[in-house]
């Protein structure tokens, strides 16, 4: 005796080999759909043609077969037999069974799709995320490109007015002349930022590890900015907490260049009061690192919550009616910003209007083990270039000029041509004891010059030869020291930082 | 009136259900159900003034070379392989694929159609045509009612050889 249970979900039939049922032989599973002397094709349609194919004697299995009786579908499976004159059909109900199996293979297909749908959108992202890199890629081309442009010229407007205000003038053209350098140094400062911004955009931006004293920094910027400083009611306070160790690890170029930043900021905008500028360890617990506060509190006029939270856009300036408030191209806090993320900090201020501003800035530098503290030196010499014998080669006349001026000053023996070639004719000539290059030259570049090495062998073999240019980006330096420059005068350059440059060469 | 048996295989999802339900009910839908098992359909056709029944098997679709049960292909007439033109994975094999649904059913030929063929700009149906390595009967569109009849018109025709 069959249980109920499993009768109910199976039946066995015979049939002739067109299908005919002959009996229905045990088990109770869809039994009204099953007589004698009916098609069996019915309710089983998988069976047409199925049968012809069938062998005697070899039984075979249908898997995942569909019936409906009363109107509900089915899921089973088929056992076949092929006898001499007949085929017994086995039906069994596994409906639960499927049901599941409906699911998960519904899920995996399912998730395919998604899958599929997912890369399709990450494709399309990853290619509009490379035409909009390229796109920005070209902006910070074009505008490193642009100011090296504007440099070359502000070079000569800077040069050319040291050189008036050298001379001996009336008090109008004193006064004109003044506020000519005045405001081309500003523009020197916009078109060095715009580089700046252009050159972390690009990632070229590499901050160095060096050794620095926080306090040097915090020294340096006092007596710049209290030398600076006319305005007799707003008072500078600096302070370094004594707790900060004395050197670590850090970019100080970069660092100085956001402390000024910040400073020059709010000395602009305090009429009254004071600016205070300190630097104080923040605990953590990380052995490696020290993380340092800096503050720049002012009391001037103070900003809206609008303003606050616009304020290290780019050229954020130009979108505010008063673009008195930052000076410049509004690039300064883009930088500082930028400036603090790579240097893996964090920057914050507080501003009430009329009230006053304070920036917030934390950094971890890394800390120094003892053995390997050195001191840092700040040496000074005071150098003199007096009778050396100098060549300069640069095709731009009014370069020449203020190189000249400049070389004249320092009572120096110089020689100045206006290309390459010319300058070749002087090397195999003549002995010097420094050769500056200007690159950009007609017939002969300076970097083609420099590689002739059989020119130099006979005079200046051991001279120190300097690239004087405006293309000054790492990369380019890079390439400029290994085509055979010493180092490189980067313009525009002020006599005494060429002096100096010329000096570091000579001397070292 | 003869009947004859057929089945259409191929990948998953490359619209062996939405075809059959097109030739037969003329109808679409862009749900995707997944198909378990078997599910058969019937439809006369008139082919050269005789008519036929087709008894036509929608088999669940194989993942990668997964393998149809051979019992399927029992009394099989012809089987058509579909391939979804706008999903490279549906195709690349399709030689492997092919010789894998012959030797279970022991057709010698099997109708091979390229679906969805909406998808497609007529420049990239190109391209697909000139990857696919075999030679393909038919490019249809389930959803737009593009070429499903010749394609099962193939079939039929393949049963009677
Ligand atoms: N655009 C377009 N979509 C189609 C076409 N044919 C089918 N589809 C869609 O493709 C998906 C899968 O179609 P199905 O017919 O279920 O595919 P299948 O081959 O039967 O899939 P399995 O049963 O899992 O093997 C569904 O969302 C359909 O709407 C077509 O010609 N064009
Ligand atoms: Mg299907």
């Amino acid at each position: 005796m069959i249980p109920a249970k499993i009768n109910i979900n199976f039946i066995q039939i015979t049939t002739d080999f067109s299908g005919i049922i002959t009996s229905v032989d045990a088990g109770e599973f869809a039994k009204k759909e099953f007589f004698v002397t009916t098609t069996i094709f019915d309710t089983c349609p998988f069976l047409e043609g199925t049968l012809e194919g069938l062998i005697i004697a070899e039984s075979v299995l249908l898997e995942g077969m569909v019936i409906v009786s009363d109107n509900v579908e089915y899921n089973v499976d088929i056992e076949l037999l092929k006898n001499e004159n007949s085929v017994e059909v086995l039906i069994l109900n596994r409906t639960n069974v499927y049901k599941i199996v409906d699911q998960l293979n519904q899920n995996r297909n399912d998730l395919f799709f998604v899958k599929r749908e997912i890369a399709e959108k990450n494709k399309e992202l990853d290619r509009l995320r490379k035409i909009a890199d390229k796109a920005n890629e070209e902006k910070s081309r074009f505008l490193a490109m642009m100011s090296h442009e504007i440099r070359n010229p502000l070079n000569a407007i800077l040069g050319y007015a040291e050189m008036i205000a050298a001379e001996t003038l009336n008090k109008n053209v004193e006064k004109y002349i003044k506020h000519l350098s005045y405001s081309g140094k500003n523009l020197k400062v916009i078109v060095d930022d715009i580089l700046d911004l252009s050159r972390i955009e690009a990632g070229k931006l590499v901050l160095v590890n060096e050794e620095m004293s926080i306090e040097n920094i915090y020294q340096n910027c006092e007596d710049t900015y209290k030398n600076q400083q006319k305005n007799t009611d707003v008072k500078l306070v600096f302070s370094v907490d004594k707790e900060i160790p004395k050197t670590i690890l850090g970019d100080s170029v970069r660092l100085h260049q956001i402390l000024s930043n910040l400073i020059g900021n709010a000395i602009k905008f305090t009429q009254q009061g004071s600016v205070t500028i300190s630097a104080t360890p923040v605990l953590t617990s990380n052995k490696e690192y020290v993380n340092i506060l800096f503050t720049v509190t002012d009391t001037g006029r103070g900003m809206s919550k609008e303003q606050a939270v616009k304020i290290f856009e780019e050229y954020q300036q130009n979108k505010i009616s008063d673009n008195r408030v930052h000076g410049g191209a509004g690039l300064g806090l883009a930088i500082v910003n930028r400036l603090v993320t790579a240097m893996n900090g964090k920057i914050n201020l507080e501003s009430e209007l009329n009230k006053g501003t304070s920036f917030f800035i934390e950094i971890p530098f890394k800390k120094i083990e003892d053995k390997k503290l050195k001191n840092i030196a700040v040496s000074k010499t005071e150098c003199s270039i007096k009778n050396k014998r100098i060549l300069v080669a640069d095709d731009d006349l009014l370069n020449q000029t203020i190189v000249a001026h400049y070389l004249k000053k320092q009572q120096a023996n110089s020689t100045i041509v206006s290309d390459g070639l010319e300058a070749l004719e002087k090397i195999e000539s003549e002995v010097f004891d420094v050769i500056l290059l200007d690159i950009n030259m007609p017939n002969m570049t300076g970097e083609e010059l420099v590689t002739k090495n059989k020119s130099f062998l006979k005079f200046n073999s051991t001279t120190p030869i300097l690239a004087l240019t405006a293309n000054a980006t790492k990369e380019d330096i890079k390439r400029y020291k290994k085509a055979g420059f010493l180092d490189v005068i980067s313009k525009p350059f002020t006599s005494k930082k060429f002096v100096e440059k010329i000096c570091s060469v000579l001397f070292s | 009136m003869i009947a004859k048996k057929v089945l259409l295989v191929g990948n998953f999802g490359v619209g062996k259900t939405s075809l059959i339900r097109r030739f037969v009910l003329n109808e679409f839908s862009e749900d995707y159900i997944s198909t378990i098992g078997v599910r058969v359909s019937k439809k006369v056709v008139e082919y050269n003034n005789d008519s036929i029944k087709l008894m036509i098997w929608d088999v669940a679709g194989t993942n990668g070379n997964e393998k149809i049960p051979k019992t399927y292909f029992l009394g099989a007439h012809a089987a058509m392989f579909v391939f979804d033109l706008s999903r490279e994975e549906t195709y690349l094999t399709i030689e492997e694929n092919l010789n894998m649904v012959k030797d279970l059913s022991g057709l010698k030929e099997i109708t091979i159609v390229g679906n969805k063929k909406d998808l497609l700009t007529a420049e990239e149906l190109n391209n697909v045509l000139n990857v696919v390595s075999v030679d393909v009967d038919l490019v249809t569109s389930a959803k737009e009612n593009d070429n499903v009849e010749s394609a099962f018109m193939k079939l039929t025709a393949q049963t009677l050889k």
